[in-house]
């Protein structure tokens, strides 16, 4: 039926398949009820050791393969289904999923659905017990043991962070010891830093207990860094399966399947295969004798005192301009649970003015949605005072506070509470009588460019899709001070750049806005001010590309600095580049292509 | 108006309950029993109240409801949801009985209905408040109630905090995007009469977001073999192997059985006279 693209099909792994731990022969597969194969005659090789990437757009079935793997598809979807996929020797058809899911391990990119138990120590011993493994206790203890969680053995499910949750959905997997291990897009829910965590875990697992380990992923950054193979899938099937560094010098295969190449490629690439970068560090070191004769050579890292070219791209921090919100002397904290006080922030002060576009970063638990919250209204410091708009946030409501700034919430989903999108953005324009409540909601549609979708319901849309119509709600409030949470998490990167470039053009309707986020390519396009907040104190106040310039600074707050703005720092660059166009214009013109679609279209979609 | 953080009386301070509540995060001395004896200790006091009239026999009851209450360590939302229910009930009916010709006599005969009403309710308090989630449904497998029930009665608990977490989101959306009533009317009451749709409202997005999560949770339970265990006990033998009735859990069920049975007892011995049965529930 498909004939996948005109690479020679599906190429096994270089060698000749050794010992082969998965294979799919002829498979296809239709859901009931749909009227197409979402499965079109997969032939796929994995062989026992690996570590495979699964990449591919929307909708080419990734998810649906991995699923072929633990028998949920033909034995929990039972859809018209050809073929044979072989797992450890098993056929999946003669089998079922019981006997499949000790051999393989499943953690779904919703994982937080995944854990069912209250505690940590249950959950991970679920899987073990139900099968009526009598050693389930050392299951248990090595599954915990090997990701770093024992610690967290007796936490409850509901303490976890987005990092926690994962390894605990992870160990519960590795506690039935399965040879391989499937992840579903770790990269949406979790930040980069975490993520970098967990992938760095599965490949020790990879690596020393020979655990085949297949991810579902997007990012090629990850890709690259850490994968031994690469799965491209397009509608339903291979479109070819090759060694990690062959795969990304097919970067326009990637690109055209919605995985656009990380930075290091993009500079790399025209130098050839040997010469591929997978990581920024390789990148820097490849890149060094490319360098633009008469730029200082290598380290020291860069000075970064004032730089002209930075103050002019980012006039920020005017002083004589407008206080849009100042926070003097702000403590607050929280009750536990065992009615201790937990402080989150210690004697803040800060001035946000107009004209700012501020991203708030910092590790989870740094105080960040309390600042946010503290702006709203929706709570109040215990000491100190907050002022909006010149609003002692104390006298008045969070109701009417919401005249003057609005909160976007991290997921879209809480915040539908109509039965559409146009109802959802009207709500408070038409509750509060504007009398332009009509022309404004039919604006701010035009706007996020949802017109076409205004009347469905908002859980119904994309990812992307949900954002831009939240962000709608935000400026169907007319806020002086947008406050937005986490943006683009869980987006894919086409959908990250739509976001991120409807952000950028808020300039003229919001005077402030304030976006706590992990993203740092985010803070890297759009933020002309960046706040670092670190246990409940600013311990850094300055611009993205200072801030990405101090490495001490970034490990001690965890964040990690875009791909470009570390090849950049490892090349000992000054101004330090933020895109890998930057990087380029630091490289000798003569060694290096005048026009390279690879690396033009990159500032246009980071833009 | 001067806005505050209160730590009591807040929608912040009511979740924290509810964890504490369902998690017994308070410890008291039945959270450290086994649970099939917590259970039994709990039909001992819940059925004792249904054998008799005498309001003597039902005041001893009532009041080692209260001390099991007491050594459970209750929490100040649930005693006083109890408290307010309770004697809303009693004052409810009184003004009733009132309007159909009642006196003070019908007080007497309500007395009657509330103090095995009572003593039930902090029977059950006491029990399920000292139990968390896992022991529960230990006990109810253990106690060969259907596995789904056990898991259903575990996965509600661990639910719980999410959906309370979702909720307060959804609540807060709702008020910063509706506008506030313009006045807010005599002691209020158009701000609570808001406050009250927003939050019988707040449901049902929550529902609609729940609804998209059950999915991945079904899966999950498959390959982690769940139906599996349904077919082959040797999972439950291992799960329940670590359940021990220790001396401690004896001593306790019997005691209370014994001062059960004085409750019964000495109301008789001394005659019709109301006596105070207190000294009995040692």
């Amino acid at each position: 039926m498909s004939a996948p693209a005109s690479v020679p099909a599906v190429t096994a792994a270089p060698g000749g398949a050794v010992d082969p731990v998965i294979v799919a022969r002829d498979l296809s597969f239709r859901y009931p009820g749909a009227q197409r194969d979402t499965l079109r005659n997969v032939d796929l090789t994995i062989e026992r050791g690996d570590f495979v990437a699964v990449v591919g757009g929307n909708g080419s079935a990734k998810t649906t393969l991995c699923k072929t793997f633990n028998g949920l598809i033909p034995h929990y979807w039972n859809g018209d289904f050809a073929g044979a996929v072989h797992v450890d020797g098993l056929d999946t058809w003669e089998s079922g999923v019981a006997e499949l899911s000790s051999r393989v391990g499943y953690v779904y990119q919703d994982f937080t659905d995944q854990l069912v138990r209250p505690t940590v120590r249950d959950e991970v011993s679920f899987g073990p017990l139900n099968f009526g493994h009598a050693d389930f206790r050392e299951r248990t203890e090595e599954a915990l043991e090997r990701l770093g969680i024992a610690h967290l053995a007796q936490s409850f499910v509901w303490q976890l962070s987005g990092g926690q949750a994962h390894l605990v959905a992870l160990a519960s997997v590795l506690a039935m010891r399965p040879s391989v291990i499937v992840v579903d897009e770790p990269v949406a829910e979790l930040d980069p830093a975490r993520a970098r965590e967990i992938y760095r875990r599965l490949a020790q697992l990879n690596r020393e207990q020979g655990i085949t380990v297949i991810t579902i992923e997007h990012h090629a950054e990850f890709v690259a860094e850490f994968a031994r193979s690469v799965v491209l899938m397009a509608e339903g099937a291979p479109v070819w399966h090759l060694p990690v560094r062959e795969a990304m010098a097919r970067h326009a295969d990637l690109a055209a399947h919605g995985v656009p190449a990380p930075d290091t490629v993009a500079l790399t690439a025209h130098l050839g295969e040997e010469q591929l970068a997978l990581d920024a560090d390789s990148a820097a070191r490849i890149l060094r004798p490319h360098l633009r004769p008469g730029r200082p050579s290598p380290p020291p890292p860069a000075p970064r005192e004032q730089d002209p070219a930075d103050a002019a791209a980012a006039p920020h921090r005017p002083r004589s301009a407008e206080v849009i919100a100042s926070l003097r002397g702000v403590h607050h904290g929280y009750r536990s649970v065992t009615g201790g006080l937990q402080v989150v922030l210690e004697d803040l002060d800060l001035d946000l003015h107009a004209g700012e576009r501020i991203a708030l970063v910092g590790t989870n638990g740094a105080g960040k949605s309390t600042l946010m919250k503290l702006l709203t209204g929706l709570m109040v410091p215990r000491r100190g005072t907050v002022t909006v708009d010149g609003i002692d946030t104390r006298s008045r409501s969070a109701a009417r506070l919401a005249d003057h700034v609005s909160y976007l919430y991290q997921h879209p989903g809480r915040m539908f509470l109509r039965e559409s999108v146009r109802a959802d953005v009207a709500l408070f324009p038409t509750g509060r009588r504007l009398p332009d409540a009509a022309e404004l909601v039919e604006e701010v549609l035009d706007r996020v460019g949802l017109q076409q979708l205004a009347e469905r319901d908002g859980r119904s849309l994309s990812g992307g899709q949900q954002r831009r119509a939240t962000i709608g709600i935000g400026l169907a409030m007319r806020p002086r001070l947008l406050l937005l949470d986490e943006p683009t998490s869980s987006l894919d990167i086409r959908s990250r750049d739509d976001v991120t470039g409807m952000l950028a053009s808020l300039a003229d309707t919001v005077r402030c806005a304030v976006v706590a986020t992990h993203d740092m390519d985010l803070v890297a396009s759009s933020a002309s001010r960046v706040i670092v907040l670190d246990s409940g104190a600013v311990i850094a106040d300055l611009t993205p590309r200072e801030l990405f310039a101090r490495p001490e600074l970034t490990r001690r707050a965890r964040l990690t600095p875009p791909q470009a703005a570390r090849i950049g720092l490892a090349l000992g660059l000054d101004p330090l580049p933020l895109t890998a166009a930057e990087v380029r214009a630091a490289l000798d013109p003569a060694l290096h292509p005048a026009h390279d679609p690879l690396l033009d279209r990159v500032p246009e979609e980071a833009r | 108006m001067t806005r505050r953080t209160h730590d009591v009386l807040s929608v912040e301070w009511v979740r924290l309950e509810l964890l504490r509540t369902a998690y017994s995060t308070r410890g008291g001395i039945f959270s450290r029993m086994d649970p099939r004896a917590v259970l039994a200790w709990y039909v001992l006091l819940a059925l004792a109240p249904w054998f008799t009239h005498d309001t003597a026999v039902l005041i001893g009851l009532f009041v080692l409801g209260a001390i099991g209450v007491a050594l459970a360590r209750v929490g100040p939302l649930v005693l006083g949801l109890f408290l307010i229910g309770l004697l809303g009930n009693v004052l409810g009916l009184l003004v009733a009985s009132f309007f159909f010709g009642g006196d003070l006599g019908t007080l007497a005969a309500l007395t009657e209905l509330n103090l095995k009403l009572g003593a039930v309710s902090m029977a059950s308090m006491a029990a399920f408040v000292s139990l968390d989630p896992e022991k529960l449904s230990d006990a109810l497998l253990s106690l060969r109630a259907p596995e789904l029930l056990a898991f259903g009665v575990s996965y509600g608990y661990r639910m719980l905090p999410i959906l309370v977490d979702e909720y307060v989101t959804v609540f807060e959306g709702q008020r910063l995007r509706h506008a506030p009533p313009p006045r807010p009317g005599i002691l209020g009451w158009r701000v609570i009469l808001q406050w009250c749709t927003l939050a019988v409202t707040a449901f049902s997005p929550i529902m609609l977001n729940v609804a998209g999560t059950v999915r991945t949770t079904v899966e999950a339970l498959e390959t982690r073999g769940f139906t599996y265990a349904a077919a082959h006990p040797q999972g439950r033998r291992l799960r329940l192997a670590h359940l021990r009735i220790t001396p401690r859990d004896v001593l306790v069920v019997a005691a209370s059985a014994l001062a059960i049975g004085a409750c019964y007892a000495i109301p008789g011995l001394l005659g019709i006279s109301p006596a105070p049965p207190g000294g009995a529930a040692g």
